[in-house]
């Protein structure tokens, strides 16, 4: 088990180590850019060189890179361009924000498709399961903006009953967080509902399933006791790949809503192409991809100890 | 005219603020110059806006007494605005509105344009300039403290115009206040020799304690509103050594302080708490809260129809109809000097081709994409980027589109074949900037020319404005006509993008700087006009309307088409 946490932490460190090779290379190739963007549109020429040349632009590319990483381990992630503040303190309260606005859509999630998805696999075929398979396909096929459009225009412009932004602005609001989940929770439900159906029908298909029924178990206890339990990795899995996927996949409704987290950070920062601050939301980013996949792992030899020691 | 009549605009002690004002105001009794340049030419030589209002008032027999208010204003209340909230550290380097409505409640200017145009006093209490309009004089208002409790006084006003003409500070204002610069040559560390624009040795000069002189090399009418410009917002004289970031040592003369601040966020205004105190009327606000809503237009559409805010920076042409359906919202519309110029660089290929940029101009229906880009809401412009807006315009009316004439133009430039061409589009006002390019290319393609269209974002699109050989550059509001052509036609001007250079224009430009009277000045500006529409330097299809939002229950708001904040008269009525 130590070893094969061990491993699991040494490719992490590489996957990070290679992606901040990558990064750096395709930001920090523009020095003119970054100069302008930190001394404003008004600056000269002369003013650009004499910074670039005091922040060390000049040195050569791999001294640039590793005095560059060694800022960035001790959290020394420059100063933002946009904000005018160091970049943690933009980062660490959207990253804060992006966490409650996942969390709640992780909390409707997984009971939601859990459910729809073990009622739709018991029975193959039946009109339950088509009902459930048509309508997680439905919703999933519609894309974020559209269904922020439409419930946007239902339940702030026409009913009138939530609020139109989620900006937070005189401190948090339940109600405020009630649209973007609802977007997410649409988008995302149908995704994890099909994929423990799939699992949750294999299983139901598997011999010893078959024995539990025949030997007169009562259909409950199949389910609960047996079926569950092995129909349940799978979806584990692509439950932790949504962690990743909310972080990332929540610029539109973020930005949409005005809701101050990560997603809409991010691309604030590209469109104003604030280096530092793009540098530092894509290490969180590519930090919280392999740390969700280490943690996936890890509980995967949990949940199905055949290849617990392998 | 009757000496009683011109009695009202005399100082109290019997001086014309003005030699030419005599004659300013004899003109304007005999019909010559109408109201609106009457007050606002009168205010910026110096008049009180309250003598230039009350003459203005007898001189055509309308009543002196203004309109009773309907409704008795409440105090109270704190304003919730949707707008973009980002960084406001130094004023002098502002390059967005938006920036300097936060901050100016608190860093005050030293002269105040209305919405009609007309410029009153702010910090400075008393303006007169010298017959030539070169020596500019500004009596500052005494009794004014900062927040700290120092005294406001001509030290402070000293401070700022050295810093705006600062090369190494990087405001704006150093090409905003030219005649008191000079270019010298100066070497840099890498031996060459670049020419720098710096404040001239003298040019302000600290007359006493409370009165600060302007030293021009040209002369300029339009100082007093310069000092309007959001830049312009007068800063401690010891902005630099308390940190030089207003926003961590906010410190100001205005009525209200920063209680929160956070960049893409809010930003909190509320009434001083400071002993010193205000020293103008109180506003009828507790407060201003300005929220972010980001830089989509729909969610602050979305905001003020679900009440979190009882306004919104601008309404987007597009979301008109949404908006004006709403139940409990007013909108205030404004027609500004805002517009899309289409800019062809005429030293770059194809466009060093007077013909081919003729061309293209000829080929465009200026109603039809003022209908398809801006749904109509606006004015036709005519291509030389002065309005019916601006005091000073000369009616010139565009021709009318023409295919064929383009065709032969293309012929004769050596495109018998036709020619492709490529626009750059930022949007960076909105996404009118890309159905107004969109409609262009149809109008183009009969005359045989195929237009690319490239769009981008908004930041990539301001790294590149000056450099594109063709691009949609979006200009801001400016009172005067003047005063957009000085700044990006005139021959090696930084923010000459067309890199247009003729030294006729020039000359007719300034020519016409230095006119007092309206209609010799508007002689002159035909002339300007003629030139830069002749030569084909730009497309200038429609000059955009403004509209903003507010609640019902705000009242005594009146929207400025700069986009300034003036909430000085606001109050809720609820």
């Amino acid at each position: 088990m130590l070893l094969f946490v061990t491993r699991r932490v040494g490719t992490m460190a590489l996957t990070m180590i290679v992606v901040s090779i990558l990064l750096f290379i395709l930001l920090e190739l523009t020095p003119g850019n970054v100069a302008t963007k930190v001394l404003g549109p008004y600056s000269s020429e002369e003013q650009r060189r004499l910074w670039l040349e005091a922040h060390g632009y000049f040195d050569p590319i791999h001294i640039r890179y590793f005095r560059w990483l060694g800022d960035f381990i001790i959290g020394n992630f420059g100063e933002s361009t946009r904000f005018k503040v160091p970049v943690g303190d933009v980062l660490w309260p959207r990253l804060w924000n992006t966490a409650i606005l996942g969390f709640a859509v992780m909390v409707v999630v997984v009971p939601l498709s859990l459910t729809l998805g073990v009622l739709a696999g018991m029975k193959e075929g039946s009109k339950l399961d088509r009902s459930i398979s048509v309508g997680s396909i439905v919703f999933t096929s519609i894309p974020e903006f559209a269904s922020a459009v439409l419930l946007s225009a239902i339940f702030v412009f026409y009913l009138g009953l939530l609020p139109g932004t989620s900006g937070m602005a005189s401190g948090f609001d339940l109600a405020q967080l009630v649209l973007p989940v609802m977007v997410l929770v649409l988008y995302d439900f149908g995704y994890v509902a099909r994929m423990t159906r799939a699992s949750m029908a294999e299983v139901m298909l598997t011999n010893y399933i078959r024995t539990a029924v025949l030997k007169g178990l009562p259909y409950r206890s199949v389910i609960l006791k047996h079926a569950l339990r092995n129909a349940l990795i799978a979806p584990f899995t692509v439950i932790m790949l949504q962690i990743n996927w909310l972080l990332s996949g929540v610029i539109v409704v973020e930005f949409f809503f005005a809701y101050k987290g990560f997603g809409a950070l991010l691309l604030e920062a590209s469109l104003n192409q604030d280096i530092f601050l793009i540098e530092a939301c894509a290490m969180v980013a590519v930090f919280v991809a392999v740390g969700t996949q280490f943690a996936a792992d890890v509980g995967y030899t949990y949940l199905n100890p055949r290849i617990r020691f392998s | 005219m009757k000496k009683d009549l011109e009695a009202i605009l005399k100082k109290p002690d019997g001086k014309h603020a003005h030699s030419y004002v005599p004659e300013l105001a004899d003109k304007f009794v005999k019909g010559e110059v109408d109201r609106r340049e009457f007050l606002r030419t009168a205010t910026l030589l110096g008049v009180s806006a309250s003598a230039a209002y009350a003459f203005a008032g007898r001189a055509t027999g309308q009543s002196l007494i203004p309109e009773a208010a309907a409704e008795t204003p409440k105090k109270g209340g704190i304003l919730r605005f949707a707008m973009e909230v980002q960084e406001i550290t130094d004023p002098a380097t502002y390059d967005w509105t938006q920036k300097s409505n936060v901050s100016r409640w608190m860093v005050e200017y030293l002269t105040r344009t209305k919405p009609d145009n007309v410029t009153v006093p702010y910090l400075a209490e008393s303006w007169e300039a010298s017959d030539d309009l070169k020596t500019w004089t500004f009596k500052l208002r005494k009794g004014v403290k900062w927040s700290n409790g120092d005294d406001f006084n001509a030290d402070d006003v000293v401070y700022n115009f050295k810093r705006w003409l600062d090369p190494k500070i990087g405001s704006s204002n150093l090409s905003l206040f030219s005649g008191l610069t000079e270019t010298v040559e100066t070497t840099n560390d890498a031996g060459e020799t670049v020419k720098q624009q710096r404040m001239r040795e003298g040019a302000v000069e600290k007359v006493d304690s409370h009165t600060v002189r302007l030293h021009l090399s040209t002369p300029n009418l339009s100082i007093p509103e310069n000092l309007y410009n959001y830049p312009t917002g007068i800063v401690h004289r010891k902005f630099d050594e308390m940190g030089g970031d207003l926003s961590k040592n906010p410190i100001g003369t205005g009525p209200y302080e920063l209680a929160a601040f956070s960049v893409g966020e809010e930003a909190k205004l509320v009434r001083r708490t400071d002993p010193h105190g205000y020293w103008g009327d109180e506003p009828y606000l507790d407060g201003i809260h300005y929220i972010d809503t980001g830089s989509d237009r729909s969610a602050m559409m979305a905001a003020i129809a679900s009440d979190q805010v009882d306004g919104i920076f601008e309404v987007d042409v597009t979301q008109l109809d949404v908006v004006e359906r709403m139940p409990g919202v007013t909108i205030h519309s404004v027609n500004t000097a805002r517009t899309g110029i289409c800019r062809m660089q005429v030293d770059k290929k194809p466009f060093d081709d007077p013909r081919v940029r003729e061309a293209v101009t000829v080929s465009l229906d200026h109603q039809k994409l003022l209908e398809l880009g801006y749904r109509g809401r606006g004015v036709t412009a005519e291509n030389h980027h002065v309005g019916p807006m601006h005091p000073e315009y000369a009616e010139i009316p565009w021709r009318k589109q023409d295919h064929e004439k383009a065709k032969q133009l293309l012929k004769e430039a050596g495109y018998p074949d036709g020619i492709d061409i490529q626009i750059d589009v930022g949007q960076t006002q909105g996404p009118w900037e890309l159905a107004t390019v969109q409609a262009m290319k149809e109008q183009l393609a009969p005359s045989g020319i195929n237009l690319k269209i490239n769009t981008m974002p908004a930041a990539q699109y301001w790294e590149i404005w000056t450099t594109t050989p063709f691009g949609l550059t979006s200009w801001t509001h400016r009172p005067l006509g003047v005063m957009v052509l000085n700044l990006a036609y005139r021959s090696g001007q930084a923010w000459n993008e067309s890199n247009y250079a003729n030294p006729e224009f020039d000359k007719a430009l300034d020519e016409a700087n230095g006119i007092l009277d309206p209609n010799e000045r508007r002689k002159k500006m035909e002339e300007v006009e003629a030139i830069l529409q002749g030569d084909h330097v730009i497309s200038q299809p429609f000059w955009r309307s403004q509209y903003v939002a507010t609640r019902d229950y705000v009242k005594g708001f009146a929207t400025h088409p700069t986009q300034y904040h003036q909430f000085q008269n606001v109050w809720l009525d609820k």
